[in-house]
């Protein structure tokens, strides 16, 4: 019986296996950059310095525009970014998980200091709406249902669920602990040219290398191009503008992303 | 490393956030597919053999290993091995294979109760999945202990959120006892005979006995192999049908009796025989149905047929021993065989229809409607099937002897098939409100009715006789009189008190439930339940029972940290007048020219209390707290406990059941689990009785009356122990991983019993009133240590070797004396019971291969 069966397994394997083994060396993957892998998942929030901030804030405004508040489409808004996200980014710059030919230039002269002090900084600075002018009513409805319900039947979850109903982010206290809530960008008020880059980025793998990216490739895979400038034109244009609670909290409790020294 | 991590945020968010119906699309739907597979080799049927546990633990999401809403930490996902691609489709396969060998008493009952281990090759595992990201599409095959009596197959198919298939087939093993030694030829057979040497009816007790001695060891069995087939998918928007088809097959023997009357009374007479009888059984289920999930409205309609077939309507065997009457001139007959009907095939369709909607107050109307029938119609047997002429001739008096001629055959018979037939019917409201967020209430009506129109009449057109010729005749050839006949136009036979009809049971059940729940804040919940139950039996000893149930209940998450759930229930049972005999009808007192006799007996005492009719309180508690300790360890306490209390001078007094399980478990890594568990059981049942005083003619059936003095009273205390302990760990170095874990059964009965004089044993009891002892104390306990290691040697080989040992040991005094001896004088036992002591173990070394 035994060995009956056995030869109903050989056989099936010599019939599929070689075929099955011909795409064998493909790989189910993106390419991750060379650096390091980054576990972001038990990531503390970080503190730095806003006044200091402020001075050292001053080159980043010839692309991120005055106090973060972008105005090319390409550049991202910095301002109301949890501070701890930004800083994650820099680092990310730094260390060669993400690439960009001025950013990563530019993240090399930064010390862990500078960091932090620019982080906290732009997270006390308070985003603004940008203009829905231009933006097709019906892209902006497909922006708004991908965002708020995700396309279940296509495997894509809402944004909303880690981005926040607002998209300021998740308030920690109301969602629960053991989630790094803090190092997940706020959307409100995006550059939508550059959150579909980033979703477009994150998909094909060219930014990886943190638990957060994998997060995104996942969420990203069944998402067309449309789709991603339809999430781009809700989160820059839709959605309402942060107000001055958000401060320079990591979606915290305020002010925990801040030390004014 | 990184072809792993890709798929993994893309399973994790689909499956936790995107699709939820997928998630629920689960093959464990009773629906689709068998409820569980498993055998000794994966006792859960989802082993995943891969070398380790994800060091990445369960999602990108959270920083903390996840628990369970109630706090339980989820286990730590295998880690994928990496997928590889066919055009767009992804998959993954394993095989395992390899060789066991068996030591010790690997024929051990208890190491084989479920198992079918084997020396020699052993084909552990066949896996392969596949799915189409783009699509939703998956496929799933499965295959494990591939040849052996316990195996199974497995295929799912199907696309996410739109269909799903699953096609089975598995064996499952029950090995009864290993150590059975039957006298009889033809076992599995439905005719048994006697083996050369011993004559039917006519054998010497020396012949008798050696033949046990010399009859070859048995097992005796019943594998199920059951199949199936089942779909469910989208027809429409919102509308979603499903079928399945599923037959299983039990074939093997099982323990069986063989009755040619009292041994115990009648010395040198009688027969009491354990045979063993065939099973072949097929069982063939069918369901179809089609449901809707609309805004307002929700319904269910689905049909369940369930189509019973036996192979072996009978068992025939011959019976060695001799039977003498106690007096007078023996027929020339001899009784040489028994025979039993076995189960008859039947029937069952059910059809049911599910209604719910959206009302005002925020609430829910549900409406439930179901019709049943189960029915049979087997073609009946002759009642007897000796030859000649049977019974006691005494010979100037009464004759007592009957003609086989007229028994023998179905024309004995009233009609010549069973024409049995139960209906039920099923109704059921439900309706639920929630006014506010913390707060919720409902009320339900049901209404269950079984109704059984079965009405068999044992009467005899060629004789004019009643009643159930009385084990094989074998009762009529010892004592004359008691062939088990009414006559109404024989005097010899008009007094004689017999079953003469089938007693239609069925009942109708009602009830009436209120209930609402309070949620006090976050952390607090409560509820209330009261249901009130009215049950109606058809021809029992009370027509009316009336339940009141209060269901209390509080769940907490604000002690500790943990979650803590206590309920507790308080339960009262009450009834209309109890007659301890509401059989009249179906006896031969129902037949008009019924003679009572001047020695008739009651039927039994008129205190006694069927203990599923009697008035009874009750008591139910659970409590359940699981406390999360730290970021990796849990403690988990269940208590729990039932008590009835009967109002019952003779029957059942009162049953208690009282329990604690603690269990531990610590997840420092992913690489690394530890889990431990401890439960113990107490159980008691009470019960009481009383001797009829056999030397006493009477028809009083008051309890303390003539005929059930006080005196003749007697008690039983059962109580039962039961120990459960387990201590399982898991750890991962590098290519290296280690396992092992170790489990405890034990189980202990204790039976005491008191009795008022001697007046409560039976005659043939009484001459061994001086060397009454306690009876010894009945014990089960299994103990089991596996171990296990894993060596990977590339992404896609490993090696595992693995050992198991399993000992234990076991008294049942029921059996006491069988490893020496099974004949004592007419009776014949066939199965010895379970070793005393065994020890087996099972050494295994496994190829894994990753297709």
């Amino acid at each position: 019986m035994q060995a009956r069966n056995l030869t109903l397994i050989l056989m099936i394997a010599a019939c599929g296996g070689p075929a099955l083994a011909a795409d064998s060396s493909a790989a189910v993957a993106a390419a991750e950059p060379a650096a390091a892998f980054q576990d972001l998942r038990k990531t503390p929030s970080i503190t730095g310095n806003a006044q200091a901030g402020e001075g050292k804030a001053v080159v980043c405004q010839a692309c991120h525009g005055p106090q973060g508040h972008s105005m090319v489409p390409m550049f991202p808004t910095l301002a109301g970014q949890p501070a701890t996200y930004t800083y994650l980014q820099l680092q990310d710059y730094k260390a060669g998980r993400r690439h960009n030919e001025v950013m990563s230039p530019q993240a090399q002269t930064l010390s862990d200091e500078d960091m932090r002090d620019l982080a906290a900084y732009f997270a006390a600075q308070v985003p603004v709406a940008l203009s829905a002018a231009g933006a097709a009513e019906d892209l902006l409805a497909r922006g708004r249902q991908l965002y708020q319900q995700g396309e279940p039947k296509a495997g894509i979850p809402p944004c909303q669920a880690c981005h926040g109903a607002d998209g300021r982010g998740v308030r920690a206290a109301a969602a629960g602990r053991g989630v790094p809530w803090h190092t997940y960008p706020a959307l409100a008020g995006q550059q939508a040219v550059y959150v579909a880059a980033q979703l477009q980025a994150f998909k094909d793998g060219s930014r990886a290398g943190s638990s957060n990216a994998r997060v995104m490739h996942g969420v990203v895979q069944q998402m067309d191009t449309a789709a991603m400038q339809a999430v781009g034109a809700y989160v820059a244009q839709s959605l309402p503008p942060a107000k001055q609670d958000r401060g320079a909290a990591d979606g915290a409790a305020p002010g925990s992303g801040t030390d004014r020294r | 490393m990184a072809r792993t991590h890709s798929l993994t945020p893309l399973f994790g968010m689909a499956f936790l956030l995107a699709l939820p119906a997928a998630a629920a699309d689960s093959s464990a739907s009773a629906r689709v597919g068998d409820l569980q597979y498993g055998n000794g080799f994966d006792p859960r049927g989802d082993s995943v053999l891969s070398l380790d546990a994800d060091p990445d633990g369960l999602s990108w999401l959270h920083r903390d290993q996840p628990r369970t809403p109630s706090g339980v930490l989820y286990a730590p996902p295998p880690r994928l091995g990496g997928e590889r691609l066919f055009g767009d489709w992804r998959y993954d396969g394993l095989l395992e294979i390899g060789v066991g060998y068996l030591g010790g008493s690997h024929d051990a009952q208890f190491f084989r109760q479920y198992s079918d281990w084997s020396n020699g090759l052993m084909l552990g595992l066949l896996s392969f999945e596949a799915y189409q990201p783009d699509s939703g599409n998956y496929l799933e095959a499965r295959g494990s202990r591939i040849g052996g009596n316990d195996q199974f197959w497995r295929l799912r198919a199907g696309r996410y959120g739109h269909y799903k298939v699953e096609g089975f087939y598995r064996d499952m093993p029950h090995l009864v006892t290993s150590t059975a030694y039957p006298i009889w030829e033809g076992i599995g057979s439905g005719t048994l005979t006697l083996p050369p040497g011993l004559m039917p009816g006519a054998s010497a007790p020396a012949d008798i006995a050696t033949a046990s001695a010399n009859a070859p060891r048995t097992s005796v069995r019943v594998n199920r192999s059951r199949s199936g087939l089942s779909i469910e998918g989208d027809v429409g928007k919102r509308w979603i049908a499903y079928t399945s088809f599923s037959n299983e097959e039990r074939n093997g023997t099982r323990l069986w009796g063989g009755p040619m009357f009292f041994n115990y009374p009648f010395a040198d007479n009688g027969g009491v025989l354990e045979t063993i009888r065939p099973v072949d059984f097929t069982t063939t289920d069918l369901s179809a149905g089609a449901r809707y999930a609309g805004q307002v409205w929700q319904f269910n309609a689905v049909y369940n047929g369930s189509f019973f077939r036996n192979h072996q309507n009978r068992l025939d065997y011959e019976t060695p021993f001799i039977l003498s009457p106690v007096t007078g001139t023996p027929a020339a007959g001899v009784i040489t065989h028994g025979q039993f009907a076995l189960e008859p095939d039947n029937d069952a369709h059910n059809l049911r229809l599910d209604l719910s909607r959206a009302i005002l107050g925020n609430g829910r109307l549900s409406l439930t409607g179901a019709l049943g029938r189960m029915r049979q119609d087997e073609t009946l047997l002759a009642p007897m099937n000796c030859q000649g002429r049977i019974g006691i001739d005494l010979s100037p008096g009464p004759d007592y002897t009957i003609d086989c001629a007229d028994w023998n055959t179905t024309a004995a018979l009233s009609q010549p098939s069973a024409n049995a037939r139960i209906d039920t019917l099923l109704l059921d409201a439900k309706a639920s409100f929630r006014p506010t967020a913390n707060f919720g209430w409902h009320v339900e009506l049901r209404h269950y009715d079984e109704t059984n129109k079965t009405n068999y009449l044992s009467y005899n057109p060629l004789t004019g006789e009643y009643g159930y010729i009385t084990e094989n005749g074998s009762m009529g050839t010892i004592v004359p009189g008691e062939m088990g006949l009414f006559d109404p136009n024989n005097p010899l036979y008009q007094s004689y008190f017999t079953h003469i009809r089938a007693i239609p049971y069925g009942y109708a059940e009602s009830r009436a439930e209120l209930g609402g729940d309070w949620r006090i804040d976050p952390l607090n919940t409560v509820s209330a339940t009261y249901s009130f139950i009215r049950y109606r039996p058809d021809h029992r000893e009370r027509s009316r029972l009336d339940d009141n149930q209060l269901a209390l209940s509080w769940v907490s998450r604000a002690i500790a940290q943990g979650s803590l759930r206590v309920s507790y229930e308080f339960a009262t049972r009450s009834g209309d007048h109890y007659n301890y005999f509401p059989y009249a009808a179906f006896y031969s007192t129902a037949i008009p020219g019924y003679v009572p006799g001047a020695d008739a007996s009651p039927f039994t005492v008129d205190a006694m209390r069927k203990y599923d009719l009697s008035d009874r309180e009750q008591h139910k508690f659970r409590a359940i707290f699981t406390h999360p300790v730290g970021e990796d360890a849990t403690v988990s306490t269940i208590a729990y406990g039932k008590y009835n209390d009967y109002s019952a001078a003779i029957g059942r007094k009162g049953d208690t059941s009282t329990g604690l399980m603690l269990q531990w478990d610590y997840q420092p890594l992913p690489t690394m689990t530890l889990n431990a568990y401890l439960g113990g059981e107490l159980g008691k049942v009470r019960m009481s009785n009383v001797a009829d005083a056999e030397a006493v003619v009477s028809a009083d059936p008051s309890y303390g009356g003539a005929k059930y003095p006080f005196e003749n009273t007697w008690s039983e205390s059962d109580q039962q122990r039961n120990v459960n302990a387990g201590l399982s760990a898991r750890r991962s170095f590098g290519r290296y991983r280690v396992d092992g874990s170790y489990s405890l059964v034990y189980s202990r009965g204790r039976l005491d019993y008191d009795y008022a004089s001697p007046g409560a044993l039976s005659g043939t009891q009484q001459p061994f009133l001086n060397q009454l002892t306690p009876f010894p104390d009945n014990h089960y306990r299994l103990q089991s240590l596996e171990l296990g290691l894993t060596r990977a040697f590339s992404e896609t080989l490993a090696v595992r070797l693995f050992g198991r040992y399993e000992f234990g040991d076991f008294n049942d005094w029921h059996y006491d004396g069988f490893r020496n001896n099974l004949l004592y004088d007419h009776r014949l036992y066939s199965d010895q019971g379970p070793a005393a002591h065994y020890d087996a173990s099972l050494i295994g070394l496994m190829l894994q291969l990753k297709l």
